[in-house]
C-alpha cells in the first residue's frame, strides 16, 4: 500500500487562489505529520510581529496522521494561528495550537487530501470555503453572515450532504470579539483565545468539507491488528459504561473537588449542579469520528424559563463553576448561556462569564463606576449577567471593552487580571482549573509554560488527583523514556515531593504534540488506555517506519521547540511563564481553607517552589534556564538551526 | 444446511461514530473510506440523529461474519441466523 502522504492546500482569501503541494518526505518524518508539520509550515510562512487580525495572518488546519482511520478514536484536527488574545501589558500575542474532534470534520479533511489547510488573506465580503475533494471554492456567505452557528451548520450539511464536516463561527467571531471561538460539527469547540475572531477578520464564516478519497496506511493488516487489540482494551475498561452514558458529564465526582470555586459548600453544589441535575438534561451522548467513548452531549432543558431549549456540546462543568462564581442557583439558567455561546454566538463561555463575575464584583466594591460602564448599573443578578454577555458578543457599549479580554480591562480601568479570584490568568487567558482545589499537577504547570495557556490535548494520567507513583511510572515508561529520565522525574525533592512535576511536564508537552500530530484523542491517555508504545505501533503501521516510542517523543520535542521559538520571536520569555498570583492566596471556603499543595497534597507549594520547578522544567528541556527559551545548541541538536535568528541577540 | 443471515440495524442505538463504515471499507479495499463501504450514514442535521443505512447490493455480509457488527461499539448492529435459504435480510428495528 502507498505510504501515508500529506498535502498542503494553500488558500488565499484575498485573491481566491488555491494551490496544492506535497509535503517533502523528510519534513513529514521529522515532524511526525499532522500538526507537527503544520507548526513547521507556520514557522516558515508567518510574518513575525503582525497583528492577529492582519490579512497576513494564517490559519492552518491539520487533521492528524491517524485521523480518518479506525482506531479507538482518532478524530482530531489541530489548528494553528496567531491568536488575538492580548497577552501582556505591551500587547504581545501568542501563536498557538488548538484541537478539536467532531463526527465529520477532521476525517473529511483527510479524505479530501487537505492535510494542511493554510488559509490567509481576507475576503472582500463574507464567504465560506467549500471543499469537495480537490474542488475548492470560495462561496458567497452574505446570506449566512449574522446567523447562528447551528443554523448555518445545518444549512451547509443540507447543501453538501450527510458526511460533510463543518467548522463555523457565530456572531461573536464576525464582530471580532477576542473571546470568540469556532464550533465544529455543532458539538466541538475549537480555538479558545480568539480563533473565531481571526476567521471573522478574514470574512470567513465557515468551512464545509467533504472528501471521497481513501485514507491509506502503509501496512494495513498490521495496523488493523493493533487497532483491534486497543479497541478490545477500551471495551473492557470498567469506566466505559458510565462514560458512554454521561459523556464529559461523567466526571462530576472528580470535578467537584478539582474545580471547586469555594463559595458554596460542596454539598450545596452537588444539590444544585451535581450528577442528578446533569442526568435530568442529557438527551444523547455523541462520539467523535471512530471513537469508542463518547464525550459530547445533546441536552434539553426541562422546566423553568428556558423549558425545551436544546443544545450541543458539553455544558455542565463550565456552567457549574461559573454558576457558583456568579451565585446562579438554577443550572438551567447557566446552560441557557452555554447554548447561546455554542450554538449561536460562538464565544468562550469560561472567559466571558468570569469577566462578568469580575466586573460586577468590582462595581459592587466601587472600583468601577457608572461612568466607566456607560451608565449601566452592574448588579449581581442573572439579568445583568445576561445583558453583559449579549453586549460582549455584540461589542455594544461596555461590552466593547469586555470583548477585548482581561488586559483591556486593565488598560481602561486599572483592574489587574491577577486580582481575579478563581482559576488564575496567564498570557491573557484564564485557566479552566485552579491549582488550589486541583493541587499543583502537571497540567497546571503546562498552562503557563505552553505558548497558549489551555490544555489542548495535554491530558495524561496525572489529570486526576491521587494517581499512584506506580501508575504514573507505568505511563512514562510506556512513552519509552529511558531510565535516566525516569530517575529524574521520580527523584524526591523538598519542593516537589516524590514526583517532579516540572520534569514530567516537559515530556507531557512533547506527548501532547505527539497526540495532536497523530490526531488521537488524549482522553484515552488520561484513562490509562493508550500509551506511547501503542501510539508508535499505530504510527509505524501507517507511515511504514519502524521507530521507537522514545523517537516519537523526541519528534514531539522538536515540534514543541518550534512552537516555543516562534513565540520567542514574538517577544515571549520566562517573564511570561508566570503562575497566577491567585494560586498563592489561600481560598477560604465553607469546606475550610484551601491552599495550593503538591500533587499528592502533602505540602503547600510556595512561589519559591514553583520557581524551582520552572528551573527543573527548563533544564530538562535543555533551554536557557534564566530566560526560559531554547538555546542555539538545543535548536541545532534538533535540526532547527535555521530558527536561531528568532532568539534574542545574546543567544545566537 | 445453508443459513440465512439477518443483519439488523437498531437506529436508536447509532451515535454516528462511523466505525462501521471504516471497518467495511477496510474489509473491502484495505482503505478507510465511507464511500467505499456498503454503509451510508443517514444524518439529520437538525436533530443530530444518525443511522447506518446498508446498501443491499454492495453488502456481502463478509461471508457470514459481518465486520460492521463486530466493530460497532454502541450495539447498533446485530445479526440473527436462521436455517434455510442463503440470503440476507436488512431491517431497521
Amino acid at each position: 500500500m502507498p505510504r501515508h502522504e500529506e498535502w498542503i492546500v494553500h488558500v488565499d482569501l484575498t485573491s481566491g487562489k488555491v494551490t496544492r503541494n506535497k509535503v517533502p518526505d523528510q519534513v513529514q518524518s521529522d515532524f511526525i505529520g499532522g500538526s507537527g508539520v503544520g507548526w513547521k509550515l507556520i514557522a516558515d510562512i508567518l510574518t513575525p510581529g503582525i497583528d492577529a487580525f492582519s490579512p497576513d495572518n494564517y490559519i492552518c488546519f491539520n487533521p492528524g496522521v491517524l485521523t480518518g482511520t479506525l482506531t479507538t478514536g482518532a478524530p482530531k484536527t489541530t489548528v494553528i494561528t496567531k491568536y488575538p488574545t492580548i497577552s501582556s501589558d505591551d500587547g504581545k500575542q501568542y501563536i498557538g495550537e488548538s484541537t478539536t474532534g467532531g463526527r465529520f470534520f477532521g476525517a473529511a479533511l483527510a479524505r479530501a487530501g487537505c492535510h494542511h489547510l493554510l488559509i490567509t488573506g481576507a475576503a472582500p465580503s463574507p464567504v465560506y470555503l467549500r471543499i469537495r475533494d480537490q474542488n475548492i471554492e470560495l462561496m458567497d456567505a452574505q446570506d449566512l453572515w449574522g446567523q447562528g452557528i447551528e443554523k448555518v451548520t445545518n444549512e451547509l450539511v443540507r447543501r453538501e450532504g450527510p458526511e460533510t464536516g463543518v467548522v463555523c463561527i457565530g456572531t461573536a467571531g464576525e464582530n471580532k470579539v477576542r473571546l470568540a471561538l469556532a464550533i465544529v460539527d455543532k458539538t466541538n469547540s475549537l480555538g479558545r483565545g480568539g480563533l473565531g475572531a481571526v476567521m471573522g477578520s478574514k470574512n470567513l464564516k465557515a468551512i464545509a468539507v467533504n472528501g471521497t478519497g481513501d485514507v491509506t496506511v502503509a501496512r494495513p493488516e498490521e495496523f488493523m491488528a493493533i487497532s483491534q487489540q486497543l479497541r478490545e482494551k477500551v471495551l473492557q475498561w470498567p469506566g466505559r459504561e458510565h462514560w458512554i452514558k454521561l459523556g464529559l458529564a461523567a466526571g462530576w465526582d472528580t470535578f467537584k473537588h478539582t474545580q471547586y470555586p469555594g463559595i458554596w459548600s460542596k454539598d450545596r453544589w452537588e444539590e444544585l449542579y451535581g450528577e442528578q441535575k446533569r442526568l435530568e438534561a442529557v438527551e444523547e451522548v455523541i462520539p467523535c469520528n471512530s471513537c469508542m467513548l463518547s464525550c459530547r452531549l445533546k441536552w434539553k432543558i426541562k422546566g423553568g424559563e428556558y423549558d425545551g431549549e436544546v443544545g450541543f456540546g458539553s455544558p455542565f462543568s463550565k456552567s457549574a463553576t461559573s454558576g457558583m462564581l456568579l451565585g446562579v442557583e438554577d443550572y438551567r439558567k447557566m446552560i441557557h448561556i452555554v447554548a447561546d455561546a455554542n450554538s449561536i454566538s460562538g464565544v468562550d463561555f469560561y472567559t466571558t462569564t468570569r469577566m462578568i463575575d469580575f466586573v460586577t464584583k468590582m462595581y459592587q466594591e466601587g472600583r468601577l463606576t457608572k461612568e466607566d460602564t456607560g451608565g449601566l448599573e452592574l448588579k449581581r443578578d442573572y439579568d445583568t449577567y445576561l445583558q453583559l454577555y449579549k453586549m460582549t458578543v455584540a461589542r455594544q457599549g461596555f461590552g466593547e471593552i469586555l470583548a477585548d479580554g482581561w488586559y483591556r480591562l486593565k488598560k481602561e480601568f486599572g483592574l489587574d487580571p491577577q486580582d481575579y479570584w478563581y482559576g488564575g490568568i496567564c498570557k491573557g487567558m484564564d485557566f479552566i482549573y485552579d491549582a488550589r482545589p486541583s493541587n499543583f499537577h502537571p497540567l497546571m504547570m503546562s498552562f503557563f509554560t505552553r505558548p497558549r495557556p489551555h490544555h489542548g490535548g495535554s491530558h495524561t494520567r496525572t489529570n486526576s488527583r491521587n494517581k499512584t507513583i506506580q501508575e504514573i511510572y507505568e505511563q512514562v515508561e510506556g512513552w519509552g523514556l529511558p531510565k535516566d529520565i525516569l530517575d529524574r522525574i521520580f527523584t524526591e525533592a523538598p519542593y516537589t515531593g516524590k514526583f517532579n512535576v516540572g520534569r514530567y511536564n516537559c515530556y507531557m508537552e512533547d506527548m501532547m504534540e505527539v497526540h495532536n500530530s497523530l490526531g488521537i484523542c488524549s482522553i484515552f491517555s488520561q484513562h490509562g488506555l493508550l500509551f506511547g508504545k501503542d501510539m508508535v505501533r499505530l504510527y509505524n503501521a501507517v507511515v511504514g517506519e519502524d521507530i521507537s516510542a522514545f523517537e516519537l517523543v523526541k519528534r514531539g520535542d522538536r515540534i514543541f521547540n518550534i512552537t516555543k521559538v516562534i513565540n520567542v520571536r514574538e517577544g515571549f520569555s520566562r517573564q511570561d511563564d508566570r503562575p497566577p498570583e491567585v494560586w498563592f492566596r489561600p481560598m477560604d471556603s465553607p469546606e475550610g481553607r484551601i491552599e495550593m499543595h503538591d500533587y499528592y497534597n502533602l505540602h503547600v507549594i510556595t512561589r519559591e517552589d514553583v520557581e524551582k520547578l520552572l528551573d527543573d522544567y527548563y533544564e530538562e528541556r535543555g533551554w536557557d534556564v534564566e530566560r526560559g527559551i531554547p538555546t542555539k545548541e538545543k535548536l541545532a541538536s534538533l535540526g532547527l538551526q535555521q530558527y536561531v535568528d528568532a532568539l534574542p541577540d545574546a543567544e545566537r | 444446511m445453508e443459513k440465512a443471515i439477518k443483519l439488523c440495524v437498531n437506529a436508536s442505538m447509532c451515535r454516528g461514530c462511523g466505525s462501521c463504515q471504516l471497518a467495511c471499507s477496510f474489509a473491502k479495499a484495505k482503505v478507510f473510506n465511507p464511500y467505499k463501504s456498503a454503509i451510508r450514514l443517514d444524518y439529520d442535521p437538525e436533530s443530530g440523529h444518525t443511522a447506518p443505512a446498508i446498501l443491499p447490493l454492495s453488502c456481502n455480509l463478509c461471508g457470514g461474519f459481518p465486520t460492521c457488527v463486530n466493530i460497532c461499539p454502541y450495539d447498533a448492529l446485530s445479526t440473527e441466523e436462521k436455517p434455510g435459504l442463503n440470503y440476507k435480510i436488512l431491517v431497521a428495528v
